[in-house]
């Protein structure tokens, strides 16, 4: 297999000129391809692409997303889901085929204000998201501490296969929810151990785009590089379904781009 | 315009010191503004300018949006204490030309059609003033474009050129614009080579016109590498090479 050029750009810089296929944040100009966003340039076999370090969240059909319900008609509630497009989670999502307005009162199942977890089920940017809380982990967030990072850091924070993510978990005890869209809710019985997993998700937010970070992050979070003498006292066998989860989605959604 | 006096000494020295080809040094710092999506601060000569850049985002009220792409929206705004005597701070009819003419030098860098049915809002906020603040004020709204994430076909970059004491000098300050013969700002985009403002006051010969045109884009694509020296600097630091995780 080719290997992958890497190389940092901004807007306007040529990434690479022949016959390439622009993937993602370029565009084509003549024979040369050309950045759109300040990132890092991925050169391959399947074509090129700049990976953003900035910039919002723009919805994808299948991505996990957390969002906040701001508001809800008769029909569907409006999803604050951080992007500039608002969400529609439709009440036949929750109750059935069966739903009735006069019979069903939404606000007992998601009130205003409360957290979801869900997924994209359609988007195309013609018209807003619509989301679905019918699978497995999705549904409303009972508690936990919110933070909000930027979705471009969102691939980083999951880290390769969820290296990154296990390794905070498991480092401060806690269960760390990562929507798509940036929102990340961190969960646990100590406040200490949640305390110190947002300072590693914020040291993760400042400085994605360095080299060895997953080291200096074990190293704030005092966690030895052997991984068999990683905290003997933590559960190995502690479900991580929903975090592995988003960083297959990842994974899922950038070998699709690549197609 | 009457002239009153030698903006040009006989050393081919000009009122702030600088040479007819000579820019006033320009600094920019991107990210400034904590709670924009994306900002930056330029010090171009005694111009100090914030901009800052949020969304794209939810457009309101609603019935500006465009179903087909974003609207951008801009506002170039002079603060009261930025000039000699207090301007009053109310939007006067020169701050919503440059507001106009802004936004639609920025216009044609942006991939606007990529965010349908949402805006992005441009603030510029001259805090101090001394001639060719709107190329000031363009200059970092593209580089707060840039840090907003928002797709760009290329940066822009903005400068003036102008005529003084009947010789073509680059980058007119506020003496020789009020008092010199003509003031052309200029935004380009360098990789394109495409010019995206284009304005004179005065009297310009045409090829007094061509040379001071060309004049001003030399001085744009000084002004680009600056900015791009700023963007990587915030994003890169002082790495130029991708290193390798692991």
């Amino acid at each position: 297999m080719q290997e992958i050029r890497r190389r940092y750009v901004l807007p306007g810089d040529k990434i690479v000129e022949g016959n390439y296929r622009p993937l993602m944040n370029v565009v084509k100009s003549g024979n040369a391809i050309i950045a759109t966003r300040i990132g890092i340039a991925e050169t391959g076999r399947e074509g090129v692409k700049v990976i953003p370090l900035s910039g919002i969240y723009i919805p994808r059909v299948n991505d996990l997303v957390l969002g906040k319900i701001v508001d809800h008609t008769s029909l569907s509630w409006e999803v604050d889901i951080n992007s500039c497009f608002s969400a529609h989670l439709p009440a036949q999502d929750v109750f059935g085929r069966d739903f009735s307005p006069a019979r069903d009162d939404m606000n007992k199942h998601l009130a205003i204000g409360d957290m979801i977890t869900a997924r994209i089920m359609a988007f195309d940017r013609t018209r807003d998201p619509m989301l679905t809380v019918q699978d497995r982990d999705l549904g409303k967030i009972p508690k936990g501490e919110l933070l909000k990072i930027s979705a471009t850091r969102v691939p980083r924070l999951i880290g390769k296969r969820g290296s990154m993510i296990q390794t905070i978990e498991q480092a401060t005890q806690t269960r760390v929810l990562i929507g798509q869209n940036g929102i990340v809710v961190v969960t646990g019985r100590n406040p200490e151990g949640i305390l110190q997993a947002v300072k590693a998700i914020r040291m993760v937010e400042e400085e994605a785009h360095t080299a060895n970070l997953t080291q200096r992050i074990k190293a704030l979070l005092n966690v030895p590089d052997n991984p068999q003498d990683a905290q003997p006292s933590n559960d190995a066998s502690k479900p991580q379904d929903e975090q592995i989860e988003a960083a297959d989605d990842v994974e899922e959604l950038e070998v699709e781009n690549e197609k | 315009m009457t002239q009153t006096r030698n903006l040009i000494d006989e050393n081919g020295k000009r009122t702030d010191g600088r040479t007819i080809d000579e820019m006033r040094p320009v600094k920019i710092t991107v990210g400034t503004v904590k709670n924009a999506d994306g900002s930056a601060f330029v010090e171009f000569g005694k111009n100090k300018i914030v901009a800052a850049v949020y969304g794209p985002r939810e457009v309101h009220p609603k019935h500006l949006a465009q179903p087909d792409r974003c609207v951008l929206r801009c506002r170039y705004h002079m603060s009261p204490f930025s000039t000699d005597t207090r301007k009053n701070p109310a939007p006067s009819r020169r701050e919503v030309e440059i507001s106009k003419v802004m936004r639609e030098s920025l216009e044609p860098a942006l991939m606007l059609e990529d965010y349908p049915r949402a805006a992005i809002d441009v603030f510029v906020e001259v805090l101090q003033s001394d001639g060719g603040s709107r190329c000031a004020g363009i200059t970092a709204a593209a580089v707060a474009l840039a840090d907003a994430g928002i797709n760009m076909r290329d940066i822009v970059s903005a400068c003036a050129a102008g005529k003084v004491d009947d010789k073509i000098v680059l980058d007119i300050n506020d003496t020789e614009d009020k008092e010199g013969g003509a003031d052309m700002p200029v935004a380009y985009m360098p990789r394109l080579n495409q010019v995206t403002l284009m304005q004179l006051d005065g009297n310009l010969s045409p090829d007094q016109f061509n040379e001071c045109l060309d004049k001003a884009i030399e001085g744009c694509k000084a002004v680009a590498e600056i900015q791009k020296a700023a963007l990587m600097q915030k994003y890169f630091g002082n790495e130029t090479e991708v290193k390798e995780e692991q």
